[in-house]
């Protein structure tokens, strides 16, 4: 199997990946935000959930919650969910980086000081709007690097998906080391190394678009 | 707002209690209704695996079409990761494990198998004129036996009561040992049935050596796998397999895979 081919067949898998990397970043950067305002609820027992739910999903493996939304639904409750295998690792993605993420807006948020808010007030604003027109862009550029630390983590976990038979890159390139054909397996490095470094100039450029603006 | 979510709340739990004890249809039933067969296999030549143009092809993949035709339901491929097989099984991901696997006795109270109907060993071979010298291995406990180093039929050698108390010569392949069988300088070989039965006896090149008949060490022997407890499935793919074997389709297929050593005979 000459060079070109490999190539090929690896970028079958490499799909998959992309899928795994677009969707869990598509749905798990707002619904990050919708579980970090829940942790920082004033009604207790959302809070409580919220960080339930955040110390759960952080101090779990994200294999083992792979497993859990694939394979749980229909040993335990005898349901079958679909048989999307995609489906049921997207799912165990969005899920860990949402809490992830959520951690991370939290700080985020946090880190605006309160006379912001009460200037806001002083000058008729209310608490959403301070929010949207005062908060968020000041968040967004402070969370930046954290976020571009936990997206380029996101790039290299995809290759969890395989336990549920996903198969990514790292997969495909296993079906050749079965048949004498090592080189494949670490030459997917490669690919991984080129989309990390795409997000990393991403994330420089982006840094650098906001930095008009002191906060 | 906040009610509705605990009423939504309790809704999904009830639900879900309430799916868990739901009626208990037979496995049978359950796949007769689906329509499918969802088997799960890994990349495994010459069982499963993929041809030039990424068709899958291979023993068990026709096997499992053909079985599947005979009992009206359509094969549904699906690769897994083969260490998950019994929890893919128990929580209906798939329907059956169906990839050269060998029917263990620790997997039984996980899985219910299908008949055998192929098998793995590793044979003996000796030179045709001692066949009434070694006709068990407890006759070689003297011999000079040749094995591949690291091979299946080296640790099978080490292992035998009989076979490691001989003089044991690892070799660096397989075929060496037949041509130093051949030349007189060791007196068995022990290797991989598939290969002894494809490189000896009339019409090779090694045609004055011979399987010992009767022994086969580290026997193997291939079954599908199913979920515990769905006797129906079992019985009714015993069947299938039967009636492949008596229509010839089976030989047909083990013609295609000369590798795949096919047991199940017609009847």
């Amino acid at each position: 199997m000459d060079f070109w081919q490999v190539n090929v067949e690896l970028l079958q898998g490499f799909g998959n990946t992309c899928i795994l990397f677009f969707v869990t970043l598509a749905l798990a950067v707002p619904l990050g935000l919708v579980v970090a305002f829940g942790s920082m609820s004033r009604f207790l027992p959302i809070r409580w959930v919220t960080r339930m739910f955040v110390w759960v999903i952080r101090g779990t493996p994200l294999m083992l919650q792979i497993f859990i939304v694939f394979y749980v639904p229909g040993l335990v409750f005898g349901v079958q969910l679909g048989s999307s295998r995609m489906a049921a690792a997207l799912v165990a993605f969005v899920i860990n980086y949402a809490a992830y993420f959520s951690e991370i807006y939290r700080g985020g948020i946090q880190s605006i000081s309160q006379s912001q808010y009460e200037a806001g007030a002083v000058l008729g604003l209310n608490r959403k709007q301070v929010f949207f027109h005062v908060v968020l862009l000041q968040v967004i550029k402070r969370i930046l690097p954290s976020m571009g630390n936990e997206v380029i983590t996101l790039v290299k976990d995809t290759s969890l998906a395989r336990v549920i038979g996903v198969v990514e890159i790292l997969k495909n390139a296993e079906h050749f080391a079965q048949y004498g054909l090592i080189w494949p397996l670490f030459y997917t490095g490669l690919f991984y190394l080129v989309f990390s470094g795409l997000i990393t100039l991403l994330f420089r450029f982006a840094e650098k678009k906001l930095d008009y603006y002191k906060g | 707002m906040k009610r509705w979510i605990a009423v939504l709340l309790v809704a999904i739990v009830t639900g879900l209690l309430f799916s868990s004890c739901g009626q208990k249809a037979s496995d049978w039933a359950y796949i007769q209704q689906k329509g499918t067969l969802v088997i799960g296999y890994t990349v495994f030549e010459p069982m499963n695996y993929t041809d030039e143009n990424g068709n899958l092809i291979g023993f068990d993949t026709e096997l499992a079409k053909a079985v599947c035709e005979k009992l009206g339901v359509t094969p549904e491929f699906v690769e897994i990761d083969w260490e998950n097989k019994v929890m893919e099984l128990n929580s209906k991901r798939i329907d059956c494990a169906w990839n050269g696997m060998t029917i263990l006795e620790e997997l039984k109270s996980n899985i219910d198998f299908s008949v055998p109907y192929s098998e793995n060993y590793q044979a003996c071979v000796i030179r045709k004129e001692d066949a009434d010298k070694y006709k068990t291995t407890a006759d070689m406990t003297k011999a000079r036996i040749g094995v591949e180093a690291g091979s299946a039929g080296e640790t099978t050698v080490q292992q035998d009561e009989n076979l490691s108390q001989a003089e044991v010569t690892s070799l660096t392949a397989q075929r060496n040992t037949l041509l130093e069988l051949k030349a007189g300088t060791l007196d068995v070989a022990v290797l991989d049935g598939v290969m002894a039965l494809a490189s000896v006896g009339d019409g090779t090149d090694f045609s004055d050596l011979m399987i010992v008949p009767g022994i086969k060490l580290s026997k193997e022997e291939y079954g599908i796998g199913f979920r515990k407890d769905s006797p129906e499935t079992v019985a009714k793919v015993n069947e299938a397999l039967q009636e492949l074997a008596n229509d010839g389709t089976l030989q047909k297929l083990q013609e295609k895979y000369p590798s795949v050593m096919v047991t199940l005979k017609a009847q």
